[in-house]
């Protein structure tokens, strides 16, 4: 989809060994929510996601819960809030 | 290496929920934080709450917006219970005081201001990324508005004119507070142009709004400020089209990408629309005071029409591209309601050249209020209920309870059949100029608003039952 190539164009997504890392950092709402949840929807294992963003996901959350995922937060340098997202058991 | 799918995202997301508004907290300081550390060994930040961490200072008290569609899902059932009382003129009402203009404003106040209050004092802060500024504030405007909604129905209905003049009065003084908390937010907004500029005119329109509807509160008690003519020639488009629907317009840009997760309709396209919204708002304005009367009206409704489909086209193409293809059925309501908006400027433009139709009028309001406004906010409320209540019931829990589970049940379905049904019934009273099936049309629409409160009631016992539980689980940690 174009949304789909959009959203991949304008967040950075890299892996680690603790996860696949996605930035979401300086995108206009709701992109951020659209590239994550693309991302997380696209995942069949229990690969973590880790997210960086510029400010507490708020909404976000609830469509966590929806498609059965949970998170936490990770300490992060000042101005970045980082989420560790896992599928729940 | 990870174990991440290569494969393209599914086509159909799962659909359950409200896609919202991505946004945090900048303004409000971090709590507190204990380390702890995560099975892998890393620091994992966490705090009473820390699910929404630092996010709540865009976020009002449960409270404050569920007190307000409370309150609307209330006054839902006391509009078809006004219009059952009135139900005999109804097919063929063209104004005056009783229950049928009681019903009217029961609904335009009571459900659709109330609503748009409650909604956009929660939504635009976080979307137009500030603090809430004030939580006293919105709970002053609910405790001047609601008792005056309720005075100024009843005053409508007796007929009171005491009452109903008191109960105009505490509306004007509470939309004006809300009107000086919108326009703070709309100060300081960051983005969103053309969201802002639908949320401009809708001020606008709001303030005028006020002096026509106070001026003819006033007129039945012996006070004049404009001709009776003219207040009511402003009031009608200024009220539905101008600030609910511009409102509703407007707030469209930022809710349905989110419900569909899609990215946001194109700014340019969205900002000619309204545009083409204030030309019309212009012309309406002029014919108020006699200039030109019927070309002004046409003329009125043919840029409202081409606004209109400008705005659904952008809709539509939003609902297209998004990911979330199937949006249940509160978007089955909200595409009805698109669908009345463009009948309701159809039924304008036969009110404008006076088609020979002695219940033209009343079709169009019927179509105005009930059929776009009420159906697509009823549409919007029951995505964004259960979603709000989720958030709210996470607070300090690691997994919140899912919009779903809040919302399931059978009473949205029921509502939806009953509302629809109404809604059919309604017009072909209007059409055969027949009392029963009025009487018939209100006690359906009564048994589905009643449903509608049921939904409301059910998801917030489950709201404070979910947050009880995270609070006795916390307690017992």
């Amino acid at each position: 989809m174009d949304r789909d190539r959009g959203s991949e164009l304008r967040s950075r997504r890299w892996v680690e060994a603790d996860g696949i890392h996605i930035d979401v950092r300086g995108l206009p709402p709701p992109q951020p929510m659209v590239s994550i949840l693309t991302l997380v929807e696209s995942i069949r294992d229990a690969t973590p996601v880790v997210v960086h963003h510029e400010r507490d996901p708020l909404f976000l959350y609830p469509e966590l819960a929806e498609i059965g995922w949970t998170s936490e937060r990770l300490d992060a340098p000042a101005g970045e809030v980082r989420l560790l997202l896992t599928r729940a058991a | 290496m990870t174990g991440a799918a290569r494969e393209p995202v599914p086509e159909k997301a799962k659909a359950a929920s409200f896609a919202p508004l991505d946004a945090g907290d900048a303004s409000e300081a971090p709590r507190p934080a204990k380390a702890v550390q995560d099975p892998r060994g890393r620091k994992v930040k966490t705090t009473p709450g820390a699910f929404l961490g630092g996010a709540v200072g865009r976020l009002l008290p449960a409270s404050i917006p569920f007190r307000y569609f409370g309150a609307a899902a209330v006054f839902h059932v006391a509009a078809w219970v006004a219009l059952f009382a009135g139900a005999d003129g109804a097919p063929r009402y063209r104004g005056g005081l009783g229950w049928t203009l009681a019903s009217l404003h029961l609904v335009t106040l009571g459900v659709l201001t109330m609503t748009a209050i409650g909604a956009s004092l929660q939504l635009l802060p976080v979307a137009t990324r500030q603090a809430v500024r004030t939580r006293h504030a919105p709970t002053l405007v609910f405790w001047l508005y609601a008792p005056g909604v309720a005075a100024a129905a009843v005053g409508m209905g007796l007929p009171s004119v005491p009452l109903l003049a008191t109960g105009a009065l505490l509306i004007a003084v509470a939309l004006a507070i809300y009107a000086v908390l919108l326009a703070r937010n709309l100060f300081g907004a960051r983005g969103m142009p053309a969201v802002i500029a639908h949320v401009w005119v809708a001020w606008i329109a709001l303030a005028i709004v006020l002096v026509a509807a106070l001026s003819l509160a006033f007129a039945y008690a012996g006070g004049t400020a404009l001709p009776r003519a003219v207040a009511l020639a402003l009031h009608v488009p200024f009220a539905a089209y101008g600030f609910m629907g511009m409102l509703a317009l407007g707030l469209s840009y930022i809710l349905v990408p989110m419900f569909a997760l899609s990215q946001p309709p194109d700014e340019r396209t969205a900002l000619v629309s309204c545009a083409l919204a204030c030309s019309a708002f212009a012309a309406v304005a002029a014919a108020a005071f006699g200039i030109a009367v019927v070309p002004l009206r046409v003329a009125a409704i043919g840029a409202g029409g081409v606004a209109v489909a400008l705005h659904l086209r952008l809709m539509l193409a939003s609902l297209a591209k998004g990911m979330r293809r199937d949006l249940g059925p509160s978007f089955r309501l909200v595409r009805l309601g698109w669908a009345m908006l463009a009948a309701s400027l159809a039924a304008a433009l036969g009110v404008a050249l006076d088609v020979p139709f002695g219940g033209m009028a009343t079709l169009f309001g019927l179509l105005l209020i009930a059929g776009w406004l009420l159906t697509f906010l009823l549409g919007i409320l029951q995505r964004i209920v259960p979603f709000l209540a989720s958030m709210h019931a996470s607070r300090g829990k690691h997994r919140p309870p899912t919009p779903s589970s809040l919302a399931a049940g059978s009473a949205l379905s029921v509502h939806a059949v009953c509302h629809v049904s109404a809604l059919a019934v309604l017009a072909a009273a209007i059409v055969l100029d027949n009392a029963w099936l009025a009487r018939i049309g209100t006690l359906i629409g009564l048994v589905g608003s009643v449903a509608f409160l049921a939904f409301f009631v059910q998801v917030v016992r489950r709201m404070l039952g979910a947050g009880a539980e995270g609070r006795t689980r916390a307690a017992s940690v």
